[in-house]
């Protein structure tokens, strides 16, 4: 329980962070998505139910905060999960580079389907592509430079929670 | 064999779980849970408008006192002329009052003016929203609209506590009746296109095939009133241009928005007095 609401917290931390580099980049009609931060360190290092909770609540964060339908986020979180979970013992999910990569591939299938299910609300969905596109390799880019700290920082607090050893990362 | 087959789908097993559990959860309860949620996260982003609102202060405390009392003298300039449009204002506003009551007209709705801070913008390619810091503690209602300077800015979708999210008019999510200066006939604007570095635009439906607009003769469209949300007459953004749609009955055309939409920092809530 107490290694969910940490993971939880370091979650509702990186909202925090990345919807202020949203407000400063308005200006510049530029947004950055990283829903796969949500999803990969719990699906690669915890056990199922406690990284399986924590991936939930940050999906509800993100669905509280947007204009989606409710759920959204939470389950297309979940489903990842799932799949990075099965996936996690033939991935090199103990080195940085590996889990990075694993991140960038989530992120870009989690930014796709949103994409495909949000789409029918633009009254121009063919001119809408080129903007996602642009937000998508901006996320990707984003999210390579903000990876590694933030695996480090999650293990970082899951070790100070006492709920992780040092030598697991 | 079979430990191993459990061990592999078990997190399948769990996924599927989850979903059925969703889909029994009852609205009432996904509702609270969004409210919330949405109150859980209302703090950090009250809290980062606070520290920005404090950097503010502590840059403009590096201005001199030279520019200080050249920004009073420019203000005092400013106030003069106001205080001229307020009485010419309040001399219309008896004016118009005056002609309802020989004419017999229904009264234009009554406003009272909630000035807000813009604490969060969030502008992606799907949606197109900020979060202001009032809520209902301030009397903020659902669906109100929403203005600055430039014109309008949107319409409150969601009141909490103490902040509420106002849905912009570059959000495809919002569609309005407007009309052409000028013009008394309706047309349907829907926000949408925002291409990245470059100013949000909106389309316009609907346009009588006798209204032209080009790169040399642009349209300003206003609300129309229509509708009951917008007071009439205030502006959305100027159409650009307007070709036949494929019906071949109107007209459907691009609307460029006010550039200061994507760097909001203060909105204007119009509160209606009388609410029916």
């Amino acid at each position: 329980m107490r290694r969910t609401l940490v993971l939880f917290a370091t979650l509702v931390l990186l909202w925090g962070l990345v919807s202020q580099v949203n407000h400063v980049l308005t200006d510049l009609r530029v947004y950055f998505f990283v829903g796969a931060l949500f999803v990969t360190y719990a699906a690669l290092m915890l056990p199922l139910r406690a990284g399986l909770t924590a991936t939930l609540l940050g999906g509800l964060i993100c669905d509280a905060t947007t204009p989606v339908a409710f759920g959204t986020h939470t389950l297309l979180f979940a489903a990842t999960h799932a799949v990075v979970f099965h996936l996690r013992d033939r991935l090199p999910r103990e080195d940085t580079v590996g889990r990075i990569v694993i991140t960038l591939l989530a992120n870009l299938a989690l930014f796709l389907v949103f994409s495909f299910i949000q789409i029918g609300r633009s009254p121009a969905p063919a001119a809408a592509w080129p903007r996602l596109i642009a937000d998508l390799i901006a996320s990707q880019v984003f999210l390579a430079l903000i990876a590694p700290w933030f695996f480090a920082f999650q293990h970082r607090v899951l070790v100070l929670a006492r709920v992780e050893r040092e030598n697991l990362a | 064999m079979s430990f191993r087959h459990l061990a592999t789908t078990r997190p399948f097993v769990t996924l599927g779980l989850v979903v059925a559990a969703w889909f029994i959860v009852p609205l009432g309860v996904k509702a609270f849970m969004r409210a919330s949620f949405f109150e859980l996260t209302a703090p950090v982003t009250v809290a980062a408008d606070y520290a920005r609102v404090l950097q503010e202060y502590w840059s403009m405390r590096l201005h001199s006192n030279h520019e200080l009392i050249e920004a009073g003298r420019d203000l005092a300039r400013l106030n003069a002329s106001y205080e001229l449009a307020v009485s010419q204002n309040t001399e219309l506003q008896a004016e118009i009052a005056r002609l309802e009551g020989l004419l017999r007209l229904p009264s234009f709705t009554d406003y009272r003016f909630e000035h807000a801070r813009v604490a969060r913008r969030d502008f992606s390619g799907w949606w197109q929203r900020i979060v202001i810091r009032k809520g209902k503690t301030s009397g903020i209602p659902l669906d109100a609209p929403v203005v600055f300077t430039g014109g309008v800015v949107g319409k409150v979708t969601e009141v909490h506590a103490t902040t509420a999210v106002v849905e912009l008019i570059t959000s495809p999510n919002l569609r309005l009746a407007g009309v052409v200066e000028g013009d008394t006939r309706p047309l349907s604007y829907q926000g949408g296109v925002n291409p990245t570095f470059g100013p949000a635009k909106g389309v316009v439906e609907q346009v009588p095939i006798d209204i032209f607009a080009g790169p040399g003769a642009t349209k300003r469209l206003v609300t129309s009133g229509l509708g009951g949300v917008f007071p009439p007459g205030l502006t959305i953004g100027i159409i650009t241009h307007v070709e036949p749609s494929a019906d071949g009955l109107f007209k459907t055309g691009e609307v460029k928005l006010d550039e200061r939409l994507g760097a909001l920092t203060e909105v204007t809530v119009l509160v209606p007095l009388n609410p029916e």
